[in-house]
């Protein structure tokens, strides 16, 4: 029975095709309903209603409504009920073009007044929907506003109006016997009402008591930066780290919380890679927030690092039926990348200095440089590399069509959209996606809630097969290993390659006709089913579930090419002219590769959320199983020919099969109280086991608790807040402890025995698969744990108008994989004890951040900005041993910071060769005789008059993430027109320049980087004796890397960056309603859109991209796109 | 209706709990892993754990690592410009060799080796099994502490499994280094009781034999013999007070004895059938190299280090063979020096440099470019590719440029390169496919190629496919010079003539030595030669101690290069190539001729100096602070 019910149940999971026809027939309920005229329920719209502030504040606290206390759902029913409240239809549903029926329902005969009026938003334009209610009255007494923003309700003379509207600041009026009152609500700047999704639910900012940061659809969709999510990271929140040091198509951006290490993703509550995150349509996602303290700790086993939480569009309850349809198109160029001598005759000056510098003699004569000089001879030619390879203005584009919606008992968002990105190394290197994503809720009953979420990508990297594991290096390394005098053509005949002697590098052959092709494309589908039940025994007790099947599935083939590279003979007296095969490769290389990975996780609980009074109480219980199984076969063929696209057994020489599985299980609960909105407090914790220690080693606990005070709903703050300077203050602690069990060791290490497949042995002409003791048994580790301790505020200021918060935060991680060093065994003793859980460090930091926003007039702005800083420090080892002082110095990561790097100081350059002669340290180790005017002087910190590793310092910081990262927004409206900026800043982390940006001709002889020509020469090269000129750089030679001034780290090669950079800057014209509504349009916007245009930094020396990380600055840089866009709203 | 929905909710979140506890969820059973008790269970997967460590026996030149091969100027590293620097323009070793290339120190294969032999003892296969693979395992250990007795002298000889006891107190477990001589005793030893549990089969190439143990007993003795014999006498600076480096002149005898005895044990025949390998006598040249690519019932070969295509293959083809014609675009990544190239005799057992100039100095011009290399050892051609031959049915094309009546040469920046000739109008090919061109990576940069365990199958320098040719560890040849060494330190020159001169007749020679012939030079010369590129040549730098006094740190002259040719101590501190050029000299008689000069390359900047501390690989600071009984090594 068990075996058949989970097969039944996978099965479901498994085809998508199921889940569509589940979710077809549930979408054709809906426009069933619809069909029959109905309009939109009151319910619904009270959804929207109760959103905002002063309702709640109105009633849940009104002491004349005891009896309205209970859960917002029960609330609802209530609320609803027409003796209570009757609220005008508001015609917001399908059916736009009915005229409202506008009906009153009064409660009070005396001295009633009708007042009637408009309700408008800043721009001018009528706000439907809108709820009048009258402020204090005993009875509710409201109404809600027509298409036309118009209303009438019939009031007491002297009452006060109350004018609400959701993501408006509420309006209180006085009538004053008016019959007329007209208002003008403006936009909440405030958005202590928003709601913020958190650890298994969700939460209001107000009451939020960790350290969490979101932020919402439209701040992500704005950036067209790229392929994924995480490229539009950078500057948008407070705590978060970026860098993007690749930006090939596809590529995703390294992003750490606090640089703590790499986070959880949780997307719509499952627990996901990193890919999944990155493979989201920007489009799709309704907020990203980050828990970047304890509140994290729910997570327990894999939370140590933080998480970021995705949740995707829904569609609301009584929203109408819109269709989206967005699109653009971009072009995309490096933002910067090395420039190389594109003159053979540069090339020789440079090659004759450098042979001079290093050796002394050239074989390039004075009558080779005339001749490279006139560049008419062959071999004498030149040829731009560069401006060969780089196709400029790549194309990036995409499409996305969505509709979403809903109901009184559904509402759902259906998605698709197409990505195509493709790159400057030419159109056949390119990333596709398309994603498919399908929300629907649906009230079974009363109580039944059940909602199916399909959420999948289709990707494809497809792109010339080229020799070496990354597809990309060769192309790029041709610009750097290729000369001017080499041509991509025998003859300059594009029928022939031309034989350039490393012909991997020849770009000519670079695409699917002569180089093959490499495609992996990848499929992930996730279907989430959730279902609610609202108990009936206890007011506000549920039981909720969810199950979640996930599937990946990936098929990589790849197939390099043999061909032929030609060298041409011209035609002799003797001869004709001929082209002939003397290089090329005859190797053909085909794999592919399968991998599929499944995951299960689900999650079964119970929610209890009440009000009693000025009490507020929520608990949580629930219990999360997390399944893994990722299977792979690679196989390895040497085909017969380029041709057929087929794998046959008998050319086939690989085949690798694996099979992994991991499992987790975590029992989480949470106690949330809060009285009167005032003091709050959570508490949480979360029993976790993990399949990878050792049976008795599996199980951790990690309790978490935060406390929240808003002290700006104390009394003796009143004076402040109802003067509208400080609006909201709240300070808040967390202190939280958090597991991580990637901890360094693999699963199954706590066993002893053999591995099977370990080499193979060749015994008598027999191949024999090995197997191999598996070395000792790892039973001791378990869990590190991470206790983070958080202290901020938040504060709204002015109205509203002004927005912050700030946090201080300290992580402690103890349980450290290291070696009790104090206990030595021999080597000779064939394993090393096992590591255990006894080294420390520390992570601290904080971060602050502002907003304001306003308007003038018809102009609106707002502004916005955080910094964020997180250094770590490694604490202790376990009782460490240093052999001498200096030992110590160098060696010991004691209580200091972590990620420094250690190099020499540089004092200066050699101006002549007399100084050289004389001076009276050895700088190179060889007493100066390999030095020349222009090399580097490096300070000798310890006076012996050597230089060595005595000699080195900590001169820089780590060469991963920023410790600084920082963000600035603009938005800025004016009418029909949008504007809005993004910057950010990024300080202290270190980029190396080495290899080809240190050294002259590294790419094994090729050509130079531009930047390099700026060294030390001789006026005349050829000449030894003849005057040195100044440069900025130390004098070339010929690639000799053990020289001095290039073999050692220092600061003349180190720096510690600084960039500020231009992310968003986007320019958008709304068409006007009037003209667009006649072709039945609701919305129509088109936009320009530039990211990366441009950035400050201090590496002007350098041609890089200050993010890339490869210190050889050959690594694919991020593009400056160029974006054009149309948005409409159907 | 609703009911329905009831119940699918709840399968929906039930359907995974309930039927599974947490513990069963939890439990992912390995696919992978075998109890010890299962993977003694059976005789198949007793050879797989054997095959494991047949697979792991450490080399000190490794096939799957090219750059292995060629250092001490016998070639040069011709693969990138990064690792042709790393080479030649140091001046000094470090004490663990370049890449720590010198090092080994793998205990947690001798534990493995331990716990094999200690765990078979409980298996239920049969005993002659048992006796078969555990002998296997103990031979597989005595060769790897042959191969750290090389590097390091006396090492701790740790014959059983050890554990550590969590007492806090780890002392029992520091086992002191031994002496140099109980090192080799222990490995002679063993050899000794070996050979009668293996098998005397010499079909048998890649498992322990008879053979492979005697084969083992002959080199662990021979090398002991001339530690004793050289170490007090040439450099007696290297050497611990405790023995552990330095084993006692007066053992050189004993151990010299055991030599020849164990060399003539195998070669009378009481291991097998071993001969030298003559299965080409019309081609010598071919026929040797035929003998490091020729598997199929190879005489000479006594064990070997077996790869099998599919199964387990190596690059070393792909990465060294000729560059012009190769599968893949590279190649070409060690050439053979001129330093080694002329230590080739000619074949009237006499020594001379190669011949570019006649006795005015004037170039000698020839017509073909192998006439240069007349009357050479055979092994020459059978080890290094020359100019003007043959590799996969492809002549090399290896030429530097034409040199003009005038003495000017015109060539080209890359190989094949063309320019255009005084006189003509059309470009045309001036320098070779193969090189040589000055600094440019993967051709001739020395004008030579190496031959010696370059595969010339086809594919076989393909990335797919790759190599199965096997490291030879013995062969039979070795056997016979270390008698002839052996005999010739015993004073029996008559008798070591007898055996050198069966490998020498083997290379074309036709007039046999003498006895008063033989000296140290001829046995360490013949060797060289002979063993060429097999890694042998390190350990005799070391043992005959004269590693010092070929790399003394002085830049080596043409005249250092063309002297003193055949003399075990001769200067060899940077290699020298030796490139040829066509005459282009139109209507002269020379015109389309060949003239060769040696060349020492520009990339060449360091003379390398070997310190007396070289003579033993360095144990790091992290092995000796982990085990306070270990001595370090002298002089370092």
């Amino acid at each position: 029975m068990k075996l058949k019910l989970r097969k039944t149940i996978y099965m479901m999971g498994r085809y998508f095709l199921f889940g569509i026809v589940i979710q077809m027939l549930a979408f054709n309920f809906v426009l069933a309903e619809h069909d029959n005229g109905q309009d939109e329920s009151i319910d619904a719209v009270l959804v929207k209603v109760f959103r905002g502030s002063t309702f709640q504040r109105n009633f849940s606290n009104s002491a004349e409504n005891p009896s309205k206390s209970g859960s917002l759902e029960n609330f609802l029913v209530e609320a609803s009920q027409p003796p209570v409240f009757d609220l005008t239809k508001a015609n917001n549903g399908v059916d736009a073009n009915t005229k409202a029926s506008e009906e009153q329902i009064t409660r009070d005969d005396d001295a009633d007044i009708i007042v009637t009026g408009q309700v408008l938003d800043e721009k001018g334009e009528p706000l439907p929907g809108a709820t009048i209610t009258v402020d204090g009255a005993p009875t509710i007494i409201g109404t809600v506003t027509d298409i036309d923003g118009n209303y009438s309700i019939t009031v007491p003379e002297d009452a006060v109006l109350d004018f609400s509207f959701i993501g408006f600041e509420s309006l209180l009026v006085p009538v004053d016997n008016r019959s007329q009152i007209n208002v003008t609500l403006s936009v909440d700047m405030s958005s202590l009402d928003e709601v913020v999704v958190v650890g298994y639910g969700t939460q209001k900012r107000q009451s939020l008591t960790g350290a969490i940061s979101s932020i919402s659809s439209e701040d992500i969709g704005r950036v067209r930066g790229g392929a994924t999510v995480s490229s539009g990271l950078a500057g948008k929140l407070p705590g978060v780290s970026f860098r993007m040091p690749d930006g090939r198509p596809g590529a995703a951006a390294r992003v750490q919380i606090r640089n703590m290490g790499d986070p959880l993703f949780v997307i719509d509550g499952i627990q996901q890679e990193v890919q999944q995150f990155n493979n989201l349509n920007p489009t799709d996602i309704e907020s990203i927030t980050i828990l970047k303290d304890g509140s994290a700790a729910i997570y327990g086993v894999r939370a140590a690092n933080g998480v970021v939480l995705v949740t995707t569009k829904k569609g609301s309850r009584g929203d109408k039926n819109t269709i989206n349809i967005n699109a653009y198109q971009g072009f995309q160029n490096w933002t910067k990348f090395m420039d190389v001598t594109n003159n053979s005759y540069d090339w020789a000056m440079e090659k004759v200095q450098a042979d001079m510098n290093g050796f002394g003699t050239t074989n390039i004569t004075k009558e080779d440089l005339e001749k490279y000089k006139l560049g008419i001879e062959p071999g004498y030619q030149s040829f731009n590399w560069k401006d060969f390879i780089i196709k400029k203005n790549a194309p990036i584009s995409q499409i996305d069509i969505n509709a979403s919606g809903g109901s009184e008992k559904i509402n759902y968002y259906i998605s698709g959209s197409h990505l195509k990105q493709s790159s400057v190394l030419g159109r056949e290197f390119t990333f596709g996606r398309t994603n498919l994503i399908s929300n629907i809720d649906v009230d079974i009953s009363e109580r039944l809630k059940v909602g199916i979420g399909i959420n999948g990508y289709m990707e494809e990297r497809l792109n010339p097969g080229i020799p070496g594991g990354d597809d990309y290096w060769l192309p790029r390394y041709a610009i750097l290993r290729n000369t001017p005098w080499e041509r991509p053509y025998a003859n300059d005949n594009p029928l022939y390659l031309n034989d350039i002697k490393h012909n991997e590098t020849n770009w000519a052959y670079n695409n699917f006709k002569y180089g093959g092709y490499k495609r992996e494309n990848k499929k992930y589908l996730q279907t989430n089913f959730t279902g609610e039940y609202q108990f009936d025994f206890l007011e506000g007790l549920s039981a909720r579930g969810m199950y979640s099947y996930g599937i990946e599935d990936v098929l990589m083939d790849g197939h390099e090419y043999t061909y032929e590279t030609y060298t041409y003979y011209p035609a002799t007296g003797e001869t004709p002219e001929e082209y002939r095969v003397t290089g090329g490769s005859t190797n053909p290389w085909r794999e592919r590769e399968t991998r599929k990975i499944e995951k299960n996780n689900s999650q079964l609980g119970l929610n209890y959320s009440n009000i009693f009074g000025d009490h507020e109480i929520g608990a949580l219980f629930l219990a999360e199983r997390y399944e893994t199984r990722a299977r792979r076969v690679w196989v390895h063929a040497v085909p017969a020919t380029n041709i057929l696209p087929l794998l046959y057994f008998n050319t086939m020489d690989r085949y690798d099969d694996s099979d992994f599985e991991e499992a987790r299980i975590g029992y989480i609960t949470r106690i949330n109280y809060n009285f009167d909105n005032k003091y709050y407090l959570e508490i949480s914790g979360r029993r976790d086991a993990s399949w990878k220690f050792s049976p008795d080693q599996r199980v951790g606990y990690f309790p978490s608790a935060s406390v929240g005070w808003r002290i700006s709903k104390e009394d003796f703050m009143e004076s402040i807040v109802s003067g509208n300077i400080l609006n909201d203050l709240k300070l808040r602690a967390s202190y939280g402890i958090l597991g991580d069990d990637n901890i360094g060791i693999d699963p199954y290490d706590y066993l002893a025995g053999y591995t099977y497949n370990q080499g193979t042995g060749i015994l008598d002409r027999t191949p024999i698969i090995g197997t191999r003791d598996k070395g000792q048994p790892i039973t001791n580790i378990t869990w590190l744990t991470s206790k983070i301790l958080d202290i901020g505020a938040d504060f709204s200021l002015f109205n509203g108008k002004v927005n912050g918060s700030v946090d201080y935060f300290n992580r402690k991680r103890t349980g450290l994989r290291g070696r009790k060093y104090d206990i030595v065994v021999p080597n000779e003793l064939g394993y090393n004890l096992p590591d255990e859980n006894v080294n420390s460090d520390k992570q601290f930091g904080g971060e602050a951040s502002l907003s304001y926003a306003g308007n003038v007039g018809d102009f609106t702005y707002s502004i916005g900005g955080n910094l964020s800083y997180a250094r770590s420090k490694f604490l202790s080892s376990y009782n460490p041993i240093f052999f001498n002082s200096w030992d110590q110095y160098r060696n010991s990561a004691e209580d200091r910071f972590q990620n420094l790097s250690w190099g020499y100081k540089v004092i200066g350059q050699f101006s002549s060769q007399d100084e050289i002669n004389n001076y009276p340290v050895n700088v190179d180790g060889q007493g100066n005789k390999s030095l020349l005017p222009g090399d580097l002087i490096y300070e000798d910190l310890n006076g012996d008059k050597i230089i060595d590793d005595y000699d080195q310092r900590p001169i820089g910081y780590g060469t991963n993430l920023p410790v600084v990262n920082g963000g600035l927004n603009f938005v800025f409206g004016w009418k029909n027109f949008d504007f809005a900026m993004d910057f950010s800043l990024a300080s202290m982390y270190s980029f190396t320049a080495d290899n080809e940006l240190r050294r002259a001709f590294r790419a094994n002889g090729g050509n130079m980087a531009e930047h390099l020509r700026d060294a030390w020469h001789r006026e005349d090269p050829f000449d030894l004796n003849s005057n040195w000129i100044p440069g900025t750089f130390p004098p070339n030679r010929f690639n000799q890397g053990g020289l001095s001034s290039v073999n050692k780290t220092s600061d003349f090669w180190m720096h510690n960056v600084t960039i500020f950079r231009a992310r968003t800057i986007q320019l958008g014209y709304s068409l006007p309603v009037s003209i667009i509504n006649r072709v039945k349009i609701q919305q129509a916007r088109v936009f320009v859109n530039g990211y990366n245009l441009f950035f400050f930094d201090n590496l002007k020396d350098y041609p890089i991209d200050p993010e890339v990380t490869d210190t050889n600055g050959l690594q694919y840089p991020q593009n400056r796109i160029i974006n054009i866009g149309v948005g409409l709203t159907l | 209706m609703q009911k329905l929905y009831y119940i699918l909710i709840a399968i929906l979140l039930g359907f995974s709990w309930g039927c599974e506890s947490d513990e069963e969820f939890m439990n992912k059973p390995p696919n992978q892993i075998l109890t010890v008790e299962q993977a003694f269970s059976d005789p198949a997967q007793v050879l797989s754990i054997l095959a494991n460590l047949y697979s792991r026996q450490f080399s000190y030149y490794r096939l799957n690592d090219w750059a292995t091969f060629g250092d001490f100027n016998e070639a040069f590293y011709a693969h990138t410009q990064g690792v042709t620097n790393e080479f030649h323009t140091n001046t000094t070793w470090p004490f663990g060799g370049i890449r720590n290339f010198w090092t080994t120190w793998d205990y947690t294969y001798i534990r493995e080796l331990n716990l094999f032999l200690e765990r078979i003892e409980t298996s239920s296969i049969t005993e002659d099994l048992k006796t078969r693979y555990a002998a296997e395992a103990k031979y597989l250990r005595a060769a790897y502490y042959l191969e750290l007795a090389q590097f390091y002298g006396g090492v701790p000889i740790i014959l059983e499994s050890q554990s550590y006891d969590f007492s806090g107190d780890p002392s029992y477990l520091q086992i002191p280094r031994s002496t140099e001589a109980e090192i080799y005793d222990f490995i002679i030893e063993e050899a000794e009781s070996l050979k009668t549990i293996l098998p005397a089969d010499a079909t048998s190439k890649s498992r322990a034999t008879k053979g492979a143990a005697l084969a083992m007993k002959a080199r662990a003795a021979i090398y002991a013999a001339s530690l004793a014999k050289y170490n007090n006498s040439i450099t007696p600076s290297v050497s611990l007070s405790g023995g552990e480096v330095g084993i006692p002149t007066g053992r050189a005898e004993e151990y010299y004895n055991t030599a020849l005895e164990a060399s003539k044990e195998i070669i009378e025949g009481t291991a097998g059938s071993y001969s030298l390998y003559m299965k080409n006598p019309t081609n010598l040249s071919e026929n040797f190299a035929a003998l490091f690519y020729d598997k199929n019932a190879n005489p000479e070969v006594i064990f070997a280090d077996d790869y099998l295509l599919k199964y387990r293959t190596h690059y070393f083809t792909g990465a060294n063979q000729p560059r012009f014609g190769a599968e893949e675009e590279e190649g070409g990544a060690l050439n053979p020096s001129l330093n080694l190239v002329q230590e080739f005799e000619l074949l009237d057992n006499t020594f001379a440099p190669i011949p570019t100039t006649d006795e005015n100095g004037d170039p000698i011009y020839y017509e073909s470019q192998l006439d240069i290399f007349a009357n050479r050892d055979a092994r020459l051609a059978g080890t290094v590719i020359l100019p003007g031959s043959n590799f996969k049915s492809r002549p090399v094309d290896i030429w530097a440029g034409y040199q003009l009546a005038n003495g000017t040469v015109i060539s080209g920046n890359d190989r094949g390169d063309q320019r255009i000739l005084p006189g003509k109008t059309i470009e045309q090919q001036v320098v070779g496919f193969d090189g040589p061109v000055e600094g440019a990576v993967q051709n001739a940069q020395m004008g030579f190629y190496l031959r010696k365990y370059v595969d010339p199958a086809p594919g076989s320098g393909q990335r797919g496919i790759q190599s199965e040719i096997w490291k030879i560890k013995y062969r039979y040849s070795e056997i016979l010079l270390i008698a002839a060494e052996a005999a010739f330190e015993l004073g029996q020159p008559d008798i070591s003539a007898n055996y050198l001169n069966m490998v020498r007749e083997r290379a074309g020679f036709t007039i046999p030595l003498k006895g008063s012939d033989i000296s140290l030079d001829r046995i360490v010369h013949e060797r060289r030669v002979e063993f060429a590129f097999e890694g042998l040549y390190f350990m005799d730098l070391k043992r005959f101690r004269i590693a010092h006094r070929i790399f003394d740190g002085v830049s080596m002259t043409k005249e250092n290069l063309l002297s003193g040719i055949g003399k075990a101590t001769k200067r060899s501190t940077m290699p020298w190539g030796l490139w040829p050029y066509r005459i282009y000299n139109p209507g002269s008689e020379n015109d389309g001729k060949w003239i060769y000069k040696e060349y020492l390359s520009k990339q060449v900047t360091g003379a390398d100096n070997w310190q007396l501390g070289n003579y033993y690989s360095n144990i790091s600071n992290e092995i000796l602070n982990n085990n306070p009984k270990l001595v370090r090594q002298p002089l370092q």
